[in-house]
């Protein structure tokens, strides 16, 4: 069932479109992450969806029922704000009970809600602390109890770990998709930062430049990206730009071949994409091996990167701590591309999904 | 992506949202308050002031009050004199000078120790500032009686100043010197003793004293908003205290600085009690005599009136300038 | 040694700034009825005279007092929609009427009184204390508007956001989150103008007309027979006020702020 739907949302600014034609659905008790780069529009969606912006065109609809143009104030939408917009004057429990307390809920009511959603978040006895006494965490915390307390039928969150510091940042995660799953609500949440992405959201849906890129599983996006732009903006990617060639790409005297001969034109431009972790170093029986010389490693615990100089340009080559010891700067090792691990997408023109996109 | 790049321009898209959400009823009574803000800022701003302008061409009946007119007699009176073409007066041409000179001397006086003063005051914590804003508010919000009455006494010339030169033998000690004579000179001793009043000495210290809090005041966003690494920039770089100073304070600071000036010059226009306590009768300003004409004993309202006007005018002539002038600058955008 | 220098300067500017003041609150205490300093036979019986005892000073001083609040009351009343609308939709037309309000405060105050004195005259309302009263809210009306303006601009739009994601209108916003935050602001408006009202007797004298006087205005009124030591109680119940409410708002509202101070330094 679709909770909250997007049908051709724009919003312009005199000529600028800041969102454009954006279709998305929301399935119910889902939670999906709208990533994209600064200035793609992901932030002006979900102010629309809040109702904090009237779009130029295009319908919003909820459970069927067309709220584009209903207020803020007139949807039961909780929200999560970048800076989080926690009210200095109010007290923590004040700040929780405020849309209890401004429909007219009885105080004694209001209070024991508001500690009872102090307890979820687990933010027992601080109610009566004032929020300049609180830290980042624990004002997130508040901030996230405040925008439940009216049982939201959908569930907005603006950039919600920004103002955290990375290892906060990722323990939040965590948390806020568990409460999130306890909860069953829709929701939404707005992000540049792709782990954070892939670590809490259902589906993901990439935007660039007022458009969606693609939308789907957190895996269907990292194996499949749909466009170059996809695959550079969600993970690493190595990127070699290639000529079309019976079926098999040629970039500079080499040609790669693919898993299924591709469905180009001789000659026409396309752009090769290629995860680090999926080359191969040091095995030259495999298909597409080149060689390649160390220029460079760097050591990150877990994983060592090895930048290679080869003649299809400098790529990025991801191995396991266990892996490839024996290698040094300034080796030249065989390394092969595996055909499966290609992604292609055409180039020079505007980008139109392949065959190899997601399904 | 950061909230404001997006969001730039909401305010106004809401506010064009907003009609429906809310009743015409809400609307029309929305439009009330507007007419009613909008008639009383007209009535009890811009009234008072198109009074002075229209009555400034009345006409002043003998013996008794005035009455409407269309007549430019007030103005000619100002400039040339009221029997004018058989005989020409400049006293009140005379008197704005006198103005205007009060005003330029003392509005500078003012400005040129505050802006030191200032720099210094914003290089202090928070809490030191604070502080020096609360004395420095209380005193720019004294009444210029007050300030006159504890000027006169210091100057006065049976208490204060001229009796300490007396007792301590300093007047001995001018006399001696021959700087008692370079004093007389000025007008600033009579035969026995210094004396401060009546002096335009003792009238522009007084004036520059009233105005200096409020050029602190107006200085002190521009100065504290100056980055303190600009500074130390230049210093790394060998340059002097002077010289920074010279090339990066001032500098940044010359529109706030003329801006200043012009305030402090008009604000001075209209002092009164400083002028009549300490100024010679025969160096009294327009203001002195605009007193003299609406309440005073000559009793001739239009000709206040028209005294008013030329003083409003100057006024805005000189901010014009200021605009003038700091639209010329380079540095103005 | 310029750090020296500068701290010589400064005490310096702060003693002379202080000097004439701290010379009116001793002459307070001279026993005669003519102003010496030092004070001769230092007696604290004219704030008897100011504050009890002498109809002429203590009937000025509840009429400055009555005035005074009336009219810091009245301008703030006056500024609040218009500074709000100016910040709510910050269209020409509220910057033009903002700038309007200003006009009174920014002419020399004489050029305002003479043209008050004929206004009321018109009015009939010249030597009623009402027109004293509206004649200052109007001529501070610059300072609440101002600080009102300074304290909307200080509030976060996302609190205004988050409000109406919980559900609060355009008025209940106002009522719970824009009324209370700009609380100390508005505070602070009606504080200047109190003080500058209870200082101001150029435009009063001309609205007054002699059949009332402020406290200031009385000291105007008799300067011909020269000073007395009672006006120098005056002189130093208005400091006293002044430092008190400077203070206030120092220590409740942000100081530095309402001056135009940075906000990312400290």
């Amino acid at each position: 069932m679709c909770a909250l739907a997007l049908k051709d949302i724009r919003k312009a600014y005199g000529d600028a479109r800041a969102v454009d034609d954006v279709s998305i659905d929301f399935p119910q008790g889902e939670l999906t992450a709208l990533l994209g780069p600064s200035g793609c529009g992901k932030t002006t969606l979900l102010r629309m969806i809040a109702g904090l912006e009237v779009p130029t065109a295009g319908t919003i609809t909820l459970g069927g029922r067309d709220i584009t143009r209903l207020p803020a104030h007139s949807r039961k939408f909780g929200m999560v704000f970048q800076s989080f917009a926690l009210f200095p004057h109010l007290s923590v429990r004040e700040n929780v009970g405020y849309a209890l307390t401004i429909a007219g809920t009885p105080r004694a009511e209001v209070m024991a809600r508001a500690d009872k959603l102090l307890d979820l978040v687990q933010l027992q006895g601080f109610a009566d602390r004032r929020i300049g006494q609180l830290s980042g965490g624990q004002r997130q915390r508040v901030a996230i109890a405040r925008a439940l307390a009216q049982e939201p039928e959908v569930f907005l969150l603006d950039e919600p770990m920004s103002a955290l510091d990375a290892k906060l940042r990722e323990e939040m995660q965590v948390e806020l998709r568990l409460l999130q799953q306890r909860l069953g609500i829709t929701t939404i949440v707005v992000t540049h930062d792709q782990r954070e992405a892939m670590t809490m959201a259902d589906r993901i849906v990439v935007m660039s430049k007022g458009k969606v890129e693609q939308s789907g599983s957190p895996q269907q996006i990292y194996q499949w990206p749909a466009t170059g732009f996809v695959a550079g903006f969600i993970g690493r990617a190595n990127f070699m730009e290639g000529l079309a060639e019976n079926g098999k790409i040629r970039v500079g005297d080499v040609l790669l071949t693919l898993p299924k001969p591709a469905n180009f034109l001789n000659g026409a431009p396309v752009q090769l994409a290629c995860r680090p972790e999926a080359i191969r170093l040091g095995t030259s029986e495999a298909a597409n091996t080149v060689k390649g010389t160390i220029t460079f490693v760097r050591d990150l615990g877990p994983v060592r990167d090895f930048h290679l100089d080869t003649p299809l340009g400098k790529l990025v080559a991801e191995q396991g701590a266990d892996q490839g010891r024996n290698l040094k700067l300034g080796d030249t090792v065989p390394l092969s591309l595996p055909p499966e691990a290609l992604r292609i997408y055409p180039r020079g023109i505007a980008e139109s999904p392949m065959g190899m996109a997601a399904e | 992506m950061t909230a404001t790049d997006d969001t730039a321009a909401w305010p106004r898209e809401t506010a064009a949202a907003a009609p429906g959400t809310k009743g015409p009823r809400a609307g029309r009574s929305a439009l009330a308050v507007q007419v009613v803000l909008w008639a009383t800022v007209l009535v009890f701003c811009l009234v008072p002031l198109f009074l002075v302008l229209v009555i400034s061409f009345g006409h002043k009946i003998e013996g008794a009050g005035w009455e409407w007119a269309l007549t430019l007699e007030n103005y000619q009176r100002f400039f040339v004199g009221a029997n004018w073409p058989a005989e020409s007066t400049s006293l009140y041409l005379g008197q704005l000078y006198w103005s205007m000179r009060y005003a330029v001397v003392a509005a500078l006086l003012a400005v040129v120790t505050a802006l030191p003063f200032t720099y210094l005051m914003t290089r202090q914590s928070r809490r030191a500032q604070a502080v020096w804003l609360v004395f420095l508010l209380a005193t720019l919000s004294l009444s210029e009686v007050f300030i006159v009455m504890g000027w006169d006494i210091i100057l006065s010339n049976n208490s204060g100043l001229p009796m300490l030169f007396a007792a301590t033998g300093l007047t001995d000690w001018l006399k001696d010197t021959g700087w008692f004579d370079v004093l007389r000179d000025w007008g600033l001793a009579n035969p026995r003793n210094v004396k401060f009043k009546p002096s335009e000495v003792a009238t522009v210290l007084t004036l520059s004293y009233l105005v200096w809090p409020y050029a602190v005041i107006l200085l002190y966003p521009a100065l504290s908003r100056l980055d303190p690494s600009l500074a130390e920039a230049a210093r790394t770089m060998g340059a002097r205290p002077w010289t920074v100073a010279r090339t990066v304070i001032l500098p940044s600071v010359r529109l706030p600085l003329i801006g200043t000036t012009l305030l402090l010059f008009v604000f001075l226009l209209g002092a009164y009690v400083a002028i009549t306590v300490f100024a010679d009768p025969s160096q009294h300003t327009t203001a002195v005599s605009v007193y003299e004409h609406v309440r005073g004993s000559t009793l001739n309202a239009p000709f206040g009136a028209a005294q008013s006007v030329i003083l409003l005018v100057t006024a805005t002539a000189f901010l014009v300038l200021g605009q003038w002038l700091t639209r010329k600058s380079p540095r103005a955008a | 040694m310029l750090r020296a220098l500068g701290a010589i300067f400064m005490s310096l500017a702060a003693l002379v700034v202080a000097l004439p003041i701290l010379i009116v609150c001793s002459a307070a205490l001279n026993g005669g009825r003519t102003m010496f300093f030092p004070p001769q036979d230092p007696t604290l019986a004219r704030f008897g005279e100011f504050f009890v005892s002498e109809p002429v000073w203590t009937r000025a001083l509840t009429n400055s007092v009555i005035v005074a609040v009336g009219a810091a009351t009245l301008s703030v009343l006056l500024a609040w929609p218009i500074a709000y609308r100016l910040w709510k939709t910050g269209s020409r037309a509220s910057t033009m009427l903002a700038t309007l309000g200003s006009i009174p405060f920014a002419v020399p105050p004489i050029v305002f009184g003479v043209g008050l004195g004929f206004f009321w005259a018109f009015l009939g309302g010249l030597g009623t204390i009402w027109a004293g009263i509206i004649s200052h809210a109007v001529l501070f009306l610059a300072l609440p508007l101002v600080t009102i303006s300074i304290g909307l601009q200080a509030i976060d739009r996302a609190h205004l956001d988050a409000a109406a994601t919980m559900g609060a209108t355009e008025s209940v916003t106002f009522r719970t989150i824009v009324m209370p935050q700009t609380l100390p602001y508005t505070v602070s408006g009606f504080f200047f103008a109190l003080v500058l009202s209870f200082n101001e007797f150029i435009v009063m004298f001309f609205v007054s007309a002699s059949s009332f006087a402020t406290v200031t205005l009385q000291i105007f009124n008799s300067l011909r027979n020269g000073y007395t030591p009672t006006m120098a109680v005056a002189a130093v119940a208005f400091i006293a006020v002044s430092i008190a409410v400077f203070s206030a708002v120092a220590r409740w509202g942000d100081l530095p702020r309402l001056m135009g101070a940075d906000q990312s330094r400290n």
